[in-house]
């Protein structure tokens, strides 16, 4: 049995005693958090991690069977929780992880005190009566330029046209991505985030939470926080003036100013 | 080096502004949340806009599709936000007119103070012929794939074993056939382990030819036994050629082993016969040559008590060698496909009982014959007869201590049947399958009978011309029952 711990790249720091913990999203690892977790060291404790698969997660651990699920993700909140011994714990996901949160809150609502939900949606294809904002050709766009685009154009067109070229070190030539990821692991996480529908999961958080919407961002849009908010009992939201997906990066102060309003 | 003053005349000569509209690829400047401030010539080309419809205007993701704003969104802006630049990410850009065109697109961020991000410089090259080129590449390398496939396919799936081997000799590659005619486990082989499957008498030769050829350059070509699977010895050719490039190095064999051993035994059968019809020949010869001899002897005397059973036993033979000659003769006739069949339509009963008469007549054998009399067919009588004659003669040969042989004929689904049946010893099971074959003869080893063993071949042959079918029901102990059909008309 390989500890969790080390197998999540667990990290916990901070001079606090209450937990916040810090889920990533797609595409993205725990340096994501790097803007705004300083805001909060000084009086909390804070535990970061990568899921199996991202960043410098134990990537042998992944298999397509356990994380070809949310749930998947979601158990892996839940062992670093017991790992750690965590009780009262504030989560923060970004992006899918708000999600995974939401699973995991509903599987083991003692662990948590309280989740934050920064650009969280339950679904992000359209749907009769409902928009997610996307169609399943913008998605399979999408992934067409995360693969294109994974290793750079050169790195990536070497291999396909040369065949069997020894595989670069993955980080060395991530051009393109902050955090390192297998492009295989990352496809499959992308088409899991995206082709996910947990809207009938909303009703049953026991445990309150906060929507921090962006004013636009077209991955969440707001209808999709409005839905968010009228579907998850418990649910509060806030929308910031930051545009794009990833207000923790792109605006700290802001994020930072609505998430210690709400704890 | 040229003066201050000429640095200073040199250097005005180039117009910033014209190198920046006119360069060959296109430069945009955007701010954090994507609102465009500046644009160059090339780039509004490109995109087919004017200068004042873009610059506070649009925003930069409005020329991306939906998908590449997704991307833009998860990874372009994090990642400039983080690292500051991105590079060549590949892009499609929305011309005005509604197409698209390939970009790779490279970003550097410009911070402030705080180290938040005011605006974003962007270099933009034209990426379209390099993907059309990309996609031909990727083309052709799967064509290539596709055409190694098929060549994998063909080479593991024709009849023949395949296989090469280095400069050295040492095979490197065996097909699937190869592989499953030795059964080899894992598809491992070794040239060692493919030689123990070589029959120890053969292999020898094959060690000294596969030397000399490596040696010398020469194609290989040796007949040899090589063990199946199943522990059997089946002859192969093993051919092997070598392959010069274009420097006339050799560089490989390519080799094949062909299975011959059905070709080789039809040869050894065929010696084996020739042998047995030289035989059968000089029997009645010799017994013909010692009459003619004892006749020539008394010809000035001739006794009246000897001469008949002379002339006798000379006509007896002649009679042999005239049957062993004309069955000889029907089977080149059957082999060159001669055989006339002259068809006429004829009553079954008196036909068969033609055929019976000669051995009534030795009153050995009582003939028990049962049938349709209304029963035609249309057939060359000939021929038929020829085949029910074979059958009686047959059953009277080998079954001589049944006394009694009953013959059938009887109206089925579109055929007539005729069977000739004895209560004789019966044939083993195994030796049933063979009977039709050429050559054939039950107990060749002891030679108990006599015979070319090829009367069943040929009326299988005849039978076969008239679409009718052939066979033989036997049980040991209780009989034979030979059996043909003839399809009729009516």
């Amino acid at each position: 049995m390989i500890s969790v711990l080390k197998r999540n790249n667990v990290q916990v720091f901070g001079d606090g005693t209450q937990v916040m913990l810090f889920a990533h999203g797609f595409g993205c690892d725990q340096q994501s958090w790097k803007f705004i977790i300083d805001a909060f060291t000084p009086d909390h404790k804070i535990v970061l991690f990568d899921y199996v698969g991202s960043g410098k997660s134990d990537i042998s651990q992944y298999t397509s069977a356990k994380y070809g699920k949310l749930d998947g993700y979601a158990q892996d909140v839940l062992d670093v929780c017991a790992a750690l011994d965590l009780k009262e714990v504030i989560f923060v996901g970004h992006s899918v992880s708000a999600m995974i949160g939401l699973l995991a809150a509903v599987k083991q609502p003692e662990y948590f005190k309280k989740l934050i939900f920064i650009g969280p949606s339950p679904r992000y294809l359209n749907d009769e009566g409902y928009k997610g904002g996307f169609e399943r050709a913008d998605l399979e766009s999408l992934f067409e330029f995360m693969d294109s685009n994974y290793l750079g154009w050169s790195s990536a067109m070497a291999p396909a046209i040369m065949g069997n070229v020894d595989r670069p070190e993955l980080g060395e030539f991530l051009t393109n991505s902050f955090c390192a990821t297998d492009p295989a692991i990352a496809r499959e996480f992308a088409r899991v985030t995206f082709f996910s529908d947990n809207r009938a999961d909303l009703s049953k958080l026991t445990v309150q939470s906060l929507t921090l919407q962006c004013a636009e961002d077209i991955i969440a849009p707001l209808e999709v926080g409005a839905y968010m908010r009228n579907n998850t009992p418990g649910n509060e939201m806030v929308v910031l003036k930051a545009t794009g997906h990833c207000p923790h990066i792109s605006e700290p102060a802001a994020t930072i100013e609505a998430i210690k309003a709400y704890i | 080096m040229p003066d201050d003053f000429s640095k200073e005349v040199l250097a005005s000569l180039i117009d910033a502004e014209a190198l920046y509209d006119q360069a060959p690829c296109g430069y945009l400047s955007f701010s954090a949340d994507g609102t465009v401030l500046k644009i160059n010539q090339t780039l509004l080309t490109w995109l087919g806009y004017r200068a004042d419809e873009v610059i506070f205007q649009k925003n930069f993701s409005e020329f991306l599709s939906k998908g590449g704003q997704i991307h833009y969104e998860m990874f372009f802006r994090p990642m400039l936000n983080v690292s500051g630049t991105v590079k060549e990410l590949s892009y499609e850009l929305a011309k005005r007119d509604g197409t698209t065109f390939h970009v790779l697109f490279s970003a550097v961020a410009i911070r402030n103070a705080q180290n938040a991000i005011l605006a974003v410089n962007a270099i933009i090259t034209d990426n379209t012929h390099r993907k059309h080129y990309e996609r031909e590449i990727l083309k052709a390398k799967k064509l290539a794939e596709e055409e190694k496939r098929t060549f994998q396919f063909l080479a593991d799936l024709i009849p023949e074993m395949i296989w090469t081997a280095d400069a050295a000799g040492e095979i490197d590659y065996i097909n699937e056939r190869f592989i499953h005619y030795f059964a080899l486990p894992d598809k491992v082989f070794s040239v060692n382990r493919i030689l123990t499957k070589i029959q120890p008498d053969d292999r020898k030769r094959f060690i000294a030819s596969w030397a000399e050829s490596l040696l010398s350059v020469n194609d290989l070509h040796i007949e040899l036994q090589l063990q199946n699977s199943s522990g059997q010895y089946e002859w192969h050719a093993v051919k092997a050629v070598p392959y010069l490039n274009e420097g006339r190095e050799l560089v490989k064999w390519f080799g094949s082993c062909t299975n011959i051993d059905v070709h080789k035994r039809a040869l050894k059968q065929k010696d084996e016969f020739i042998s047995i019809a030289s035989h059968e020949l000089k029997t009645p010869i010799t017994s013909l040559m010692g009459a003619l001899q004892l006749l020539d002897r008394m010809k000035n005397d001739p006794s009246p008590k000897m001469l008949p059973s002379l002339i006798e036993r000379a006509n007896k033979n002649v009679k042999k060698v005239n049957t062993l000659v004309g069955d000889l003769l029907n089977v080149s006739q059957l082999n060159a496909g001669q055989l006339h069949l002259n068809k006429a339509r004829f009553k079954l009963g008196p036909m068969i009982f033609n055929c019976c008469e000669h051995i009534l007549a030795e009153g050995r054998f009582e003939i028990l014959i049962e049938g349709d009399d209304s029963l035609e067919a249309f057939a060359d009588q000939t021929r038929i007869e020829q085949v029910v004659i074979n059958f009686i003669n047959n059953a009277v040969k080998y079954a001589p201590a049944s006394k009694q042989i009953f013959i059938a004929y009887t109206a089925g689904q579109g055929f007539a049947k005729i069977s000739v049946a004895d209560k004789g010893p019966g044939i083993p099971k195994d030796k049933l399958q063979h009977l039709f074959d050429r050559y054939y003869r039950v107990d060749s080893a002891g030679s108990q009978y006599s015979g070319l063993g090829l009367g069943l071949y040929i009326c299988a042959e005849i039978i076969q011309r008239h679409s009718g079918e052939i066979g033989v029901d036997s049980q040991l102990g209780e009989g034979s029952t030979f059996w043909f059909t003839l399809p009729c008309s009516s």
